[in-house]
């Protein structure tokens, strides 16, 4: 195959210890979506999340969210399962790019 | 350094986790409308399952589908979430 015979330590491209205690949100195949407290994980990407709440997708329209949601607690989330992983904030501060204001 | 993360005391591995609910009701959400509540007996390195005492619940139809006894395996390919001591979904 493409390993050459070679043991290749499995090196994760991003850093999940970052998260760790912070709300994230969740994507899953097949359309799910979580959000809860990220307390721990596995380079697998397996996770676990606290105070989940599963999003639920309208019945109608598989790719619109509704109000309606459930609380999950504690849970386990497949690695293989998981699409996407973000803050849930989506965001952070960062020190103004615009520097030089024109005025018009 | 190295990309790999170091093993973090504080923090909670997930197979750890399902290990601890052997002996327990856990509630199990597939990748479809799905859902699986049992006692874990046990589970391997793919997360595939053994449950006991198992209902099977399909959450579209709205209602319970089969209460199964006995012992199951349960394919882990298709297993989105798993929750300790979950009852499963509000029937």
């Amino acid at each position: 195959g493409a390993f050459g015979g070679e043991k290749k330590k499995k090196e994760s491209i991003f850093d999940l210890s970052k998260y760790i205690d912070k709300p994230i949100r969740v994507k899953f195949q097949g359309g799910r979506e979580a959000s809860g407290v990220l307390k721990g994980f596995d380079p697998l990407l397996n996770l676990v999340l606290d105070g989940t709440i599963e999003y639920m997708r309208d019945p109608d329209d598989q790719y619109k969210l509704t109000e309606d949601t459930r609380q999950l607690g504690l849970v386990v989330c497949r690695g293989t399962a998981v699409v996407l992983i973000c803050p849930q904030d989506g965001m952070e501060a960062i020190p103004n790019p615009f520097i030089q204001q024109q005025d018009g | 350094m190295a990309a790999t993360q170091a093993s973090n005391p504080s923090q909670l591995l997930p197979l750890e986790l399902v290990d601890k609910c052997i002996g327990s009701r856990i509630h199990i959400v597939m990748k479809n409308d799905k859902e699986i509540v049992g006692t874990l007996l046990g589970f391997d390195d793919f997360v595939n399952m053994v449950l006991e005492d198992v209902t099977e619940f399909e959450i579209t139809p709205e209602g319970r589908r089969i209460t199964k006894l006995d012992q199951i395996l349960l394919n882990g390919n298709n297993i989105t979430m798993l929750i300790p001591g979950g009852e499963g979904p509000e029937v």
